[in-house]
């Protein structure tokens, strides 16, 4: 884990005619973001891993020269993606657990020009541990797994990439309870190597449970940023809303 | 935008074809063009247009609906009315052959319909099958070319051939005016929220085939008064260049968009084109060239034209 | 354990080549002389030719997409081959050609259907028409020229390896055979190329450029047409535009009996094999039983169809949802 890297948003506009965004998200640090549906929390999520254009303004990572305007330079700077929609933009239905994991990264296991099962599997289990993901043939199709699994898998997917940077878009989507504590369990220990994480969800409580700090959006601007005593249910709420606490 | 507009935006592209084919051909070839000759046109284009619209309703049904059996349904169909009614059962009467020739193409197109929404086997599996076997049995019981048609049936080559094509269209009127229009379309766009919704997908997908057979047997008996005999080479000829019609009629081959209409015109488009090319008398190879070209470059703008206009909202 | 085994890939590849020994029992006892060394051989080239024009179809298939192109550039590359050949070409200098061409063919069929999100089968269509134009107007329909002595001997149904009373083209087929199901498991190419056919628009969320990847798969696909069309040219003797048109439905016809599912992210290479092996056995089989090409025809469709409903079913769109 690099030391000291952080991410640096720089008059970010993501619709236009409002407020330009500048944060800074630092190494360690665990950043939620809350807002009511489609008030610009996802495009932001969105912008940090190059998936959508800004209208203006850059996001760059420390030591690493120009903008992040793609997925790919995203990735280059040490930024990993979960997706939201599991089914339509994560899993590939029709391949195995180890297939799924590895896809992205799938140019590390090879062994004098051809794929290693072997350190693909080895690579596999040091994250099914991590992660304690339940597939008891890593073989099978991952749709033979519950959805908490294959989120894990899709995470571990994400995280053998080795980021910096984990953007998280609504992790527990559709994830039962138990597993969901897992891989809290999880966010926080990635935090506290060093990684930065920011979350976007849909539950409130998820946030405060987590984050160090949370930005709520409205109308496309973040109207509000909490951190420590201040970040209270109701005060995350009203801010939602627009209105004062 | 006045609902005429915006159906003519859909069709977009086939239709602005349409307009400068008709004029260059008129004013290149002023005789053959000439309103006396329409019908002879008409005629001469009636097959390929029955074969567009056959294609339609299973493209419009979505996933993957396709059916290339519709080419060696209008050859099976052509085969049977000649060979096995009129010569060895003597039957002549339109009262008997269209009824038992549109028969036969919604029992095949029964089959297929079971076979890509009961049975499950990807369409264009399921009628690559029906293919063969249509291609199989229509040279078992037709080896060779033969005729003559029955009088009534070569007297419907020429400007008669408006009639069949008109029923056509009527009935695809009627059909747009039933819920089933509105439920095939459904499928067609998103089966799996149809689904969710109540729409007995199975079914509406199983009729959409249904169609398709009777429409492709209307063609096989326009073919048949074209060619005023039998041929059993002939009709597998018109898949392919039928589907093309279809997509170039503004039919998204993933089916939910378009219409029969738009797949009537683009299959106008087509036969104009090769009546244009035929104008300047190149070789047959240079209108080969020519024809593919187009094809590509139509569907290009085509989608295009549909990224532009979704990009301005 | 053993119920799953039976619904597996592997089990349809198994019974496919099960299928094919069947037949060739079937045969034997029906037909006089089905196994003599010269039917088998002749079995084995015809197959093998199959076999080769049926790659691209598997690559594009588990990709996602289908092929209408194949027998266009086989026809290309037969005719152009035979022509430059007939011209005094160096042989060598016409196959690198012959190859780059389809190449270019192959990547424009992949970069429009997927650039601009039009149906392959219309692309590959229109773009296979124009070739076949393009060839018939060069050669004014007339194409000349022929094979050279060595393309003739590799594919020749007397040929031997040897001690083996096969021609070259077998054992080749065999080793390419194991090349192409290597690149398909072991390298990053046949995993990407499983995944984009499996969830195209997950693809670009796990780095891989779809794209890209339908350029090279198309282009493969033409070129490996192109290689059917240059053997053909041996094994025929002579060039013909349309040598290829019977292998435009059963490149597709061996894929699906092979037990690919045309939805892609499904498919392998050795099932396209085994669904060769089964095509060709059946056609030798009902033409040696004295059947008409026509009823053969009509068969082959009744046996795709129960091969294929036997194993080759879609889900039901209620357990899509």
């Amino acid at each position: 884990m690099a030391e000291g890297k952080a991410l640096r948003v720089r008059d970010l506009v993501i619709a236009p005619g409002i407020d330009p965004i500048t944060q800074t998200i630092a190494p360690g640090e665990i950043v939620g973001l809350a807002g009511l549906d489609g008030h610009g929390q996802e495009r932001f999520l969105r912008a940090l891993a190059g998936l959508e254009r800004p209208v203006l303004g850059e996001i760059a990572v420390d030591g690493k020269a120009g903008s992040i305007t793609s997925f790919r330079k995203a990735v280059a700077g040490g930024i990993a993606y979960l997706p939201r929609d599991r089914r339509s933009t994560g899993i590939f239905p029709a391949q195995s657990v180890l297939d799924n994991f590895a896809i992205s990264t799938v140019s590390n296991d090879r062994r004098f020009g051809l794929l290693s099962f072997a350190a693909r599997r080895r690579r596999y289990e040091a994250y099914r541990q991590k992660l304690s993901i339940v597939a008891p043939r890593p073989e099978a199709a991952i749709t033979t797994l519950s959805g908490g699994n294959q989120q894990k898998v899709l995470l571990a997917r994400a995280l053998a990439l080795e980021p910096n940077f984990l953007l998280l878009n609504d992790p527990t989507r559709g994830v039962d309870v138990a597993t969901r504590h897992v891989l809290y369990d999880v966010f926080r220990s990635l935090a506290a190597e060093g990684m930065a994480l920011v979350i976007l969800s849909s539950e409130i409580e998820e946030i405060l449970l987590l984050c160090h700090r949370v930005l709520v959006f409205r109308e496309q601007r973040v109207s509000a940023e909490f951190s420590g005593a201040e970040m209270t249910t109701d005060a995350v709420i009203a801010a939602m809303f627009g209105r004062a606490a | 935008m006045s609902p005429v507009l915006r159906k003519l935006r859909g069709v977009g592209f086939a239709v602005v074809m349409l307009i400068v084919l008709i004029v260059l051909n008129v004013a290149l070839n002023p005789a053959r063009f000439q309103p006396s000759s329409w019908g002879t046109l008409l005629g001469l284009a009636a097959p390929l247009i029955g074969a567009a619209v056959a294609s339609a309703p299973v493209i419009l049904a979505g996933r993957g609906g396709i059916d290339i059996s519709v080419g060696p349904l209008m050859g099976f169909v052509n085969a049977l009315v000649i060979q096995l009614l009129f010569l060895n059962l003597g039957i002549s009467s339109p009262l008997v052959i269209v009824p038992a020739a549109l028969l036969v193409g919604a029992a095949v197109g029964a089959a297929n319909g079971v076979l890509a929404t009961i049975v499950r086997i990807q369409p264009i599996v399921a009628t690559l099958g029906t293919y063969l076997i249509l291609t199989g049995i229509t040279l078992t019981i037709l080896p060779a070319p033969i005729g003559p048609a029955p009088d009534w049936l070569k007297a419907m080559a020429g400007p008669l051939s408006i009639m069949p094509l008109a029923l056509i269209g009527l009935c695809w009127l009627l059909i747009r005016r039933t819920p089933y229009h509105d439920l095939l379309m459904a499928v067609g766009s998103d089966d799996r929220a149809a689904y969710t919704a109540g729409v007995p997908v199975t079914k509406v997908r199983l009729i959409a085939y249904v169609l398709t057979g009777i429409f492709a047997a209307a063609a096989g008996l326009m073919l048949t008064s074209l060619i005023g005999s039998a041929d059993p080479n002939i009709g597998p000829t018109y898949t392919l260049i039928a589907i093309a019609a279809v997509a170039l009629g503004g039919v998204s081959l993933a089916g939910g968009r378009g219409g029969l209409g738009g797949a009537a015109i683009g299959a106008i488009d087509i036969f104009l084109l090769q009546s244009l090319l035929t104008t300047f008398n190149v070789s047959t190879y240079v209108l080969q060239i020519a024809y593919g070209l187009i094809l590509v470059v139509a569907v290009v703008l085509t989608a295009v034209q549909e990224r532009l206009s979704k990009r301005k909202g | 354990m053993t119920s799953n085994w039976f619904q597996s890939t592997d089990a349809r590849i198994a019974g496919a080549f099960l299928m094919a020994l069947l037949l060739q029992i079937v045969g034997t006892l029906l037909i006089p002389g089905y196994s003599a060394p010269f039917a088998i051989r002749a079995l084995l080239v015809i197959a093998s030719l199959l076999a080769v024009a049926s790659i691209g179809q598997t690559l594009v298939v588990i990709l996602g997409g289908i092929d209408l192109s194949i027998p266009f550039v086989i026809g290309f590359a037969n005719v152009v081959a035979a022509q430059l050949y007939g011209q005094g070409w160096n042989f060598a200098l016409v196959c690198v050609l012959v190859g780059v061409l389809a190449i270019a063919i192959g990547a424009l069929n992949g970069l429009i259907s997927r650039g601009l999100n039009i149906h392959p089968l219309i692309v590959t269509l229109g773009i296979g028409m124009v070739v076949q134009g393009a060839v018939l107007l060069w050669t004014e329909g007339f194409p000349s020229g022929s094979a050279p002595e060595a393309v003739s001997s590799f594919v020749s149904i007397g040929g031997s390896v040897g001690p083996l009373p096969v021609p070259l083209l077998v054992p080749c087929l065999i080793l390419l055979t194991a090349l192409i199901v290597l690149v398909l498991a072991r390298t990053p190419y046949g995993r990407r190329l499983y995944a984009v056919g499996s969830n195209p628009e997950a693809a670009p969320l796990a780095l891989i450029d779809p794209l890209r990847m339908w350029i090279v798969t198309y282009a493969a696909s033409a070129f490996f047409a192109a290689v059917a069309g240059v053997l053909l040219l041996g094994f025929t003797g002579s060039a013909y535009g349309d040598v290829g048109q019977p292998y435009l439905f059963q490149t597709i016809a061996a894929v699906v009996v092979g037990g690919a599912a045309l939805v892609g992210g499904r498919g392998s290479y050795l099932g396209t094999i085994a669904g060769v092996l089964v095509l060709t056995e059946i056609n030798t089989l009902l033409i040696g039983l004295g059947f008409r090409p026509s009823t053969v025809q009509a068969a082959l469709g009744l046996v795709i169809l129960l091969l294929v409903s036997l194993y080759g079913r879609e889900r039901h769109v209620r357990t899509t949802i």
